[in-house]
């Protein structure tokens, strides 16, 4: 079902109800149809907004501020926009969060999740209750506290101020956990038969099957860091260690004149992002619905 | 608890046995230790940055605590507390965080319902619906809202002239309450629809086709196979949009802060955003930790109930 | 799926690659992972100036690289709380830049919660010291008796005049290069209504009202400490208002807008810009930071004054000013605090560059330079620096701060008249007091 990509079921059935030719079915498809595609087409506008304006020149964008073409389309925005701010240090920085992020996170959470699986210790239910219990933490309120704490640690400042604290996610622990659980206990028996230490079972038998599990934590984590807003705005103040949404905050109403410059870093800030999801929308929209919780 | 039943999905692919591994015998030794040593990264990141916060903001609670300073201050007691509740600004700014939920819960709970319900009769472009509507939600907040601040410029604004080409008026979204909210919900509205938007599609194709089929037979129409079939069905996702809107809105920040700052004249300003100005503005950190343990409590106690309503619920119809 | 995980695996790898190859060089990636204090260059240097202020910050940082040689990382920031709180922030997660703005009137916040350098040794070693500054702005500069910061300039709210429409109202100087001596509000209302009938239009002056606390809390706080002492003592935890100055302080900014009609009710900049530039209005009541705004507009002619003596006896300068400050931070390096020292000396010698800002220069050598005395309109309000008045010294009170945004929604709602003076002064202290009740953070 995870990787299941086939149209669904429901409009297969409904187009044999079609070729019955039920004249007010036909109808209200039509109208259905038309509605979900205009309105999709509205939801694209701000994209293709951002872009157009990013890509006229100022004078023109205030003189004929809706006019949607051009003739003297440029890229000069984007230059400006990527000279005047550290944007390359941006998506460094961005980058290296995410992807530290991931990896610990998978790594960790799986790791518990493998435990509360197959591992009998005194204990376990409490730390399932435990992390069950965590599901309803809320973390962003606790932003003053959190601050205080790595104050402490003189952890400010550095990447692993962001890092740490989304490794521990319960969501992916559930992800994982419901994942192990489907996979057959005969496996792990007959891998124990062999000698193999509980570790190696963990590495060489259970993570290779949870691939699914595996993408779906990546893929929440690596969205979820890389569009934090809040904690690394409080922690990473230093100009040229600020992730890309931090570092476009502060161009809001900075100046009011220069719009394609403006759009073009918007365009900038949207671009690896949205990149990595044209290429895997479907794998991206299955690890959501997975995930189930933002 | 439906978020549970959501993520065992991916189970029921692989899966031959459902039922964890055990085992009659007592449990030897390597494997207890094997089992704690594999919970002691998790336990350690999870007790250390997200219960340690907890603790730390309690106590910090009822000291006067200067943010940026080291130290916690002199004790105080409980009159941070008592200052928090006394405060017009604290309780004005806990009801723009519940204001913005009632605005945005109920459109972000239906709209994506009926759209989804209706990309999904579809026979093609399915990948279409879910660029349009699902690429917003990867877009950094900061990035939506100067693209959106762009718009919502007077004058030369896009959506400014779009309510000029409909014969209306463009309320000033900067200047004025109302015009404020409007700009921040249907941000909002834009960036987020698509989240659940993709629950109720990956929900909708887990409704067994035999079912409709059974319905056409019986000669039922698309409209009464929606109400009949299709949303009863999706109840259960329905209740799960639901809570994870309302604390998703409840913990809102980035949009009215960065749009906004919680203007004009901090009549949009959100509690977190209440946090950040008492706590990291103007250093007030005993209080603003006071602030956050009230507005935790409330948040906590939205979700248990929640959970206890599903539990009780789902025990019932078992 | 299999695909998509290997991908990523991929992207991890190259991840990790890009992070081993840039720790070879001394890049912000590496200070993120260790720790370390961030040395991107000589002088990592934080300031809030756009626009026209901006330009001339950019010239005089460029000077200062060409003349030492030294590298200079010069970074914008947003405007007002979001600037505080993150060089605050910065401050205490002990990795700040060497060098920042400050406005004075913000000063007491920051310097008191330690997260400032004191101004000592090594500034009197570079000649910074109090006998060459405005003494006004040196001692708004002093917390506690210690000096935390280096005044830059001084910036007054000041009265803009279209040059042309005075000529023709006949308020203009027998010397013709300024306005005829006025003594009260009654005179300053006269003018107005003198302005108002040469420029034919409706009002006679104009000043930004709606969406503008600020504004709104400078004009007052001018007309109000003419006739009374600070709102707040005490650091702000004793409200000391003067109900019948405040109410006659409401009366007579009322009687500018909707009593007379001299002004309109709810400009908003743009407003203001507008009429201002377009002659429609003679007077303008804005900071002096706007003259570069209007030398852009081609056609208009002004100069800029300041304010007559109003309901008091003499006249009120609200001012505040510019600062340079050396954050505090443990690792900072001797050499790294010497050419942030290096750097403020140099500002401070360029300030005639600040200056075509509109700013008065704090520093005395520029200040009675015979350039900066030719420098018009600037040189008209010099005086201004002298009797400046700050804002009161509070914890919270400051340029662009909570307070200031609380007082002018409350000014602003008498200028339109939907206050009257007496519920004015009602709001006021209520908002005064909320504020003054609460804990100081420091």
């Amino acid at each position: 079902m995870a990787t299941s990509v086939s149209p669904p079921a429901a409009d297969q059935d409904h187009s044999r109800g079609r070729d019955a030719g039920d004249g007010g079915a036909k109808a209200f498809n039509r109208l259905a149809a038309t509605c979900v595609t205009l309105f999709a087409l509205i939801w694209l506008v701000p994209f293709v907004w951002a872009v157009i304006t990013s890509l006229r020149p100022n004078g023109e964008i205030a003189e004929h501020p809706t006019r949607p073409w051009s003739s003297n389309f440029s890229l000069d925005a984007y230059s400006y926009a990527w000279t005047t701010n550290p944007m390359g240090w941006w998506y460094v920085n961005s980058f290296i969060i995410s992807t530290l992020a991931v990896i610990f996170s998978v790594v960790v959470c799986s790791m518990v999740a493998f435990a509360l699986v197959h591992l009998d210790y005194r204990g376990r239910y409490a730390v399932f209750a435990v992390i069950l219990a965590g599901l309803m933490l809320p973390t962003e309120a606790l932003v003053l506290p959190q601050f205080m704490e790595f104050r402490a640690l003189n952890l400010l400042g550095t990447y692993w101020a962001v890092i740490l604290p989304s490794v521990a996610l319960p969501v992916a622990v559930f992800v994982f956990h419901s994942f192990i659980k489907g996979i057959p206990v005969s496996l792990i028996e007959a891998a124990r038969l062999d000698g193999a230490s509980w570790w190696r079972i963990y590495y060489q038998v259970v993570m290779p099957l949870c691939r699914p599990a595996t993408s779906a934590v990546a893929i929440l984590v690596f969205i979820t860091s890389w569009n934090a807003f809040l904690w690394p705005l409080l922690v990473l103040t230093q100009t040229k260690s600020q992730t890309i949404p931090v570092g476009l905050s502060g161009l809001i109403g900075g100046s009011a004149i220069q719009y394609a410059e403006t759009m073009a870093s918007a365009v900038l800030g949207i671009l690896p992002l949205l990149a990595v999801f044209l290429v895997l929308q479907r794998q991206i929209a299955q690890g959501v619905a997975n995930t189930g919780i933002k | 608890m439906t978020t549970t039943s959501s993520l065992g999905r991916p189970a029921a692919g692989v899966g031959t046995s459902s039922t964890p591994a055990r085992r009659s015998d007592t449990p030897e030794r390597g494997e207890r230790r094997a089992g704690w040593l594999f919970s002691a990264p998790f336990l350690f990141l999870y007790i250390a940055f997200l219960v340690g916060p907890v603790l730390i903001g309690i106590v910090i609670s009822l000291f006067n605590t200067t943010t940026v300073q080291p130290g916690l201050g002199s004790f105080v007691g409980f009159s941070n507390y008592a200052d928090v509740l006394t405060s017009g600004d604290f309780w004005d700014s806990m009801w723009h965080s519940v204001i913005f939920t009632l605005f945005t819960t109920p459109l972000l709970v239906l709209l994506p319902l009926l759209f989804a319900i209706l990309a999904s009769r579809m026979a093609r472009g399915q990948w279409f619906y879910r660029l349009a509507y699902f690429a917003p939600y990867v877009v950094p907040s900061s990035a939506v809202c100067l693209i959106f601040a762009f718009m919502y410029t007077p004058e030369t604004g896009l959506i400014t002239n779009a309510f000029g080409w409909v014969g209306l008026t463009a309320p000033d979204f900067f200047g004025t309450t109302s015009g404020a909210w409007f700009a921040v919900v249907l941000l909002t509205l834009w960036w987020t629809f698509g989240f659940n938007f993709i629950l109720y599609t990956a929900a909708i194709q887990e409704i067994s086709g035999e079912v409709y089929e059974a319905a056409s037979i019986d000669g039922a129409g698309p409209w009464q196979q929606i109400k009949s079939i299709t949303v009863p069905l999706l109840r259960p996702t329905m209740s799960l949009v639901l809570i994870l809107q309302v604390l998703a809105s409840l913990k809102v920040f980035d949009q009215i802060y960065i749009l906004l700052a919680g203007g004009p004249n901090y009549s949009t300003r959100p509690v977190i955003q209440y946090i950040y100005d008492t706590g990291f503005t103007s250093y007030r950190g005993g209080y603003a930790a006071a602030a956050t343990m009230v507005y935790f409590v409330l948040l906590v106690t939205i979700s248990a109930a929640w959970f206890l309503l599903r539990r009780r619920r789902s025990a019932v119809n078992a | 799926m299999t695909g998509l995980s290997r991908r990523q695996f991929l992207a991890a790898g190259g991840g990790l690659a890009v992070g081993g190859l840039l720790s070879a060089c001394g890049t912000p990636v590496v200070s993120s992972l260790t720790g370390a204090q961030p040395a991107t260059a000589d002088i990592i240097y934080w300031h809030l100036f756009g626009g026209g202020d901006g330009a001339n910050m950019a010239k005089m940082v460029d000077k200062f690289r060409e003349s030492s040689g030294k590298s200079v990382e010069a970074t914008l920031l947003p405007w007002g709380n979001p600037y505080y709180t993150k060089l605050a922030l910065a401050a205490s997660s002990g990795r700040p830049p060497d060098v920042a703005v400050a406005h004075l009137s913000r000063l007491p916040l920051l310097a008191r919660a330690g997260l400032l350098e004191p101004v000592a040794d090594q500034f009197t070693e570079a000649g910074i010291t109090e006998d060459k500054f405005t003494p006004a702005a040196w001692e708004k500069a002093t917390v506690d008796g210690t000096t935390y910061a280096v005044p830059l300039d001084t910036h007054p709210f000041v009265m803009f005049y279209n040059t042309a429409l005075a000529k023709k109202a006949g308020l203009v100087n027998d010397a013709g290069d300024g306005l005829k001596p006025m003594s009260d509000a009654d005179d300053l209302v006269e003018a107005i209504k003198a302005m108002r009938d040469a420029a034919g239009g409706d009002y006679g002056a104009v000043t930004t009202v709606t969406a503008d606390p600020s504004t709104c809390w400078r004009f007052f706080t001018m007309v109000y400490r003419g006739l009374a002492d600070p709102l707040v003592a005490d650091q702000g935890t004793d409200v000391t208002v003067d109900r019948a100055a405040m109410e006659e302080t409401f009366a007579f900014l009322q009687r500018l807008t909707v009593g007379e009609r001299l002004m309109p009710s709810n400009a908003t900049a743009t407003t203001s810009s507008t009429l201002f530039s377009q002659g429609r209005v003679g007077f303008l009541f804005d900071g002096e930071w706007q003259i570069p705004t209007y030398r852009g507009v081609g056609t208009l002619e002004f100069n800029v004054v300041p304010f007559p003596a109003l309901l008091g006896p003499e006249p009120v300068a609200y001012a505040d000013s510019h600062s340079l400050v050396i954050p505090s931070s443990s690792g900072r390096s001797a050499s790294r605090t010497a050419d942030a020292v290096g750097f403020i000396k140099a500002m401070l010698v360029e300030s005639l560059i600040w200056a075509e800002g509109g700013h008065v220069p704090a520093w005395l050598p520029v200040q009675n330079s015979k350039e900066f005395r030719q420098l018009e309109p600037q040189s008209n309000y010099t005086e201004a620096a002298f009797n400046a008045v700050y804002d009161a010294e509070a914890w919270y009170t400051g340029a662009g701060s909570d307070f200031q945004t609380a007082m002018g929604s409350v000014i602003a709602g008498v200028f339109n008249g939907g206050t009257s003076p007496k519920r004015g002064v009602e709001a006021m202290t209520d908002s005064l007091r909320s504020f003054s009740s609460a804990r100081p953070p420091v």
